[in-house]
């Protein structure tokens, strides 16, 4: 069922609506347990649009493996979806930077206080990213570390590559997901793909994740099926970051998503007006390439390409 | 004075982002005092005030070489490019400069930017950072300290501005300029004033007066001023945010500044396809227009004013 769960008045002749659908059981009592799928928070991030469409299509099919509520709010943002635009249009700030918000704060803080009111009491909650336009990303879920115990098997059972443990930072504590956690929704953030496009084959394995997930806590009633990916995390290994030194356009030489070598070449930042090449890129560790810069053009800083460093051999023995 | 270039990021195509530096005095020497420019391209009054004020330090310095006292260091702003673009963020990934504090070098370009900022700017025992607000508001003049600032917060009465306001620390407060010279023992204030992307001289100069105002209070320059206000210290709890019930064009009948009674209409908001009169906004409380909505189209539930209770006169120290 699509129920409209925030409206607020636009000034000309509009109304900005957030809308979730709601698939539910015909007996619902106080132990039916609930999950919130909620995406496009940022508005250039569309891969999520494509996992509630398989997701909803499925429930649509499946209407008598439901047996508790899952609720799909496809657009949160709806103002930068439809316009490729990240932040909260018009007051150009990011939503996912003003949780849990505020009733009597400024537009952006209501909105995010809407959403807080309309996903609280879930007992779970996915919030499907797509990393944003300059950054291509593998499948990931990431998690602070203050809620790594209790979220790692929960997430392990969305069958996905990686499982990024970060620290505690406490800028992030504005976030959605830290928001419904602190309220005792187990919430998992995905990360995945690119901002402004949909990669196909992520959808579906994320939506295959998602169904296996509704199965083993009982939301749908299917077969749980075996894990096919063998997830990493990096608990026991490091993410290395590779930023530019210099300015110009980044060429990779790498495909995303493969096994680099220590000292392998990643790319090359060149410079088209003297044809020179600024700077070449080198692998610093051996590992999985899960993160590769997207869009060409760099500034010193500019985040390139993040390895997850294969885990150490024990020398010690 | 002493004209440097503090640091460079380099760009594939523009000339290179400068930031430059102006300095007073004798390097090394006490009281020291940073004052920091606006790092939103947007903040006009607040390049005006910074700039004005080098030409002020100049000119006297150049007339008595013992007219800076201590040291002080000017920066008018590290954000030279979205200045050049009319733009209030970075250009190319619209990231806030002053969300990236204490910075990192080895990261993103803005978190670079932000490190050597504020290795720059991380050892004075006053430090004022520029700013104009975020929202979408035109506000008075007035000076904020963060709650971790109370200790000092008797130095703000050196302005002379009317109002001092006690900001209550949030997530994402700990990220910006001002928290951060606070975690390294600076007294640190922002003078907030004005409305983005227009130059108010009349407000933009009484900031002004208010940093000649300190500068000779705290012994920094050898002149002599005007009293200013005594101060009214302003807690989070005093202020009145009134919002709008109806969305459409906003006529406003009060402006900033302004002392207003209890139910005296603030502003009319009127249909923007058929005239009708929608909402006429009435004051809740006596007090002070600290902020007014500065467009004059408006949402439903918008921050219209923020008004500074008279209840709010009985704080004292
Ligand atoms: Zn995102």
């Amino acid at each position: 069922m699509i129920e409209e769960v925030f409206n607020v008045n636009l000034p000309v002749n509009e109304t900005l609506t957030l809308r979730r659908n709601r698939f539910s059981p015909e007996d619902i009592s106080t132990s039916t347990k609930r999950i919130s799928i909620v995406t496009g928070i940022h508005g250039d991030e569309i891969e999520g649009q494509y996992v509630c469409y398989l997701l909803a299509k499925w429930l649509n099919n499946n209407k008598h493996c439901i047996k508790g509520i899952v609720d799909i709010y496809p657009s949160m943002n709806p103002m930068g979806i439809d316009s490729i635009t990240r932040g909260f249009p018009f007051y150009d700030v990011d939503l996912n930077r003003n949780f849990p918000g505020n009733t009597s704060d400024f537009m952006p803080a209501q909105v995010a206080n809407a959403i807080v009111d309309t996903v609280r009491g879930s007992d779970f909650a996915i919030d499907i990213h797509a990393s944003n336009i300059f950054l291509r990303e593998l499948p990931q879920v990431r998690i602070s570390r203050s809620t790594a115990d209790e979220l790692i098997p929960l997430a392990e059972k969305l069958d996905i590559e990686f499982i990024w443990v970060h620290d505690a930072v406490t800028v992030l504590e504005s976030t959605f997901a830290h928001a419904m956690n602190s309220l005792g929704t187990k919430t998992l953030v995905v990360e995945m793909g690119v901002g402004m496009r949909i990669t196909k084959e992520y959808g579906q394995s994320l939506t295959k994740g998602i169904l296996n997930l509704l199965a083993h806590v009982g939301i749908i009633e299917r077969a749980v099926l075996p894990t096919t990916k063998t997830t990493v995390s990096n608990l026991h290994s490091e993410v290395f970051f590779v930023n530019a030194s210099k300015s110009g356009i980044f060429i990779p030489i790498l495909e995303h998503n493969v096994t680099v070598l220590k000292g392998e070449k990643l790319g090359e930042i060149i410079d088209p007006l003297s044809g020179r090449i600024q700077e070449t890129l080198i692998s610093p560790c051996n590992g999985l390439l899960f993160t590769i810069r997207e869009y060409p053009v760099v500034y010193e800083g500019s985040l390139l390409a993040r390895i997850l460093e294969d885990p150490k051999e024990d020398t010690a023995l | 004075m002493k004209e440097e270039v503090l640091f460079e990021i380099s760009s594939l195509s523009r000339n290179s982002l400068k930031v430059k530096g102006f300095r007073f005095g004798r390097e090394g020497t006490t009281p020291s005092c940073v004052i920091v420019g606006p790092m939103m391209g947007t903040a006009i009054d607040q390049l005006w005030i910074a700039s004005q004020l080098v030409r002020f330090l100049r000119q006297h310095e150049l007339a008595n070489a013992a007219f800076v006292k201590g040291e002080i260091l000017v920066i008018p702003t590290v954000n030279p490019y979205s200045f050049n673009m009319g733009k209030n963020f970075w250009p190319l990934d619209n990231t806030d400069i002053d969300v990236m504090f204490p910075g990192y070098d080895k990261g993103e370009t803005t978190q670079r930017i932000a490190a050597r900022l504020f290795e720059k700017t991380n050892n004075y025992d006053y430090a004022i950072l520029l700013e104009a607000r975020k929202d979408h508001v035109e506000c008075i003049p007035y000076v904020e300290v963060l709650e971790s600032g109370m200790s000092y917060i008797e130095d703000a009465r050196a302005f002379g501005l009317d109002f001092i306001h006690v900001k209550e620390e949030m997530p994402n407060d700990t990220v910006s300029l001002t928290y951060n010279w606070n975690v390294w023992n600076a007294k640190a204030f922002s003078l907030i004033s004005g409305k983005k992307g227009i130059l108010h001289k009349h407000e933009a100069n009484k900031v002004f007066d208010a940093i000649v105002r300190f500068l000779v209070k705290k012994e920094l320059i050898d002149f002599s001023t005007f009293e200013g206000s005594h101060g009214n210290l302003v807690m989070p709890n005093d202020v009145e945010a009134i919002k709008s019930s109806a969305a459409g064009l906003f006529d406003t009948l009060a402006n900033i500044g302004d002392s207003v009674v209890h139910g005296q209409p603030l502003a009319r908001i009127f249909n923007a396809l058929d005239g009708t009169l929608i909402q006429t906004i009435i004051s809740p409380c006596d007090g002070i227009i600290s902020c007014r909505y500065d467009y004059s189209l408006i949402f439903q539930n918008a921050i219209a004013y923020r008004i500074v209770k008279v209840e709010s006169a009985q704080n004292t120290l």
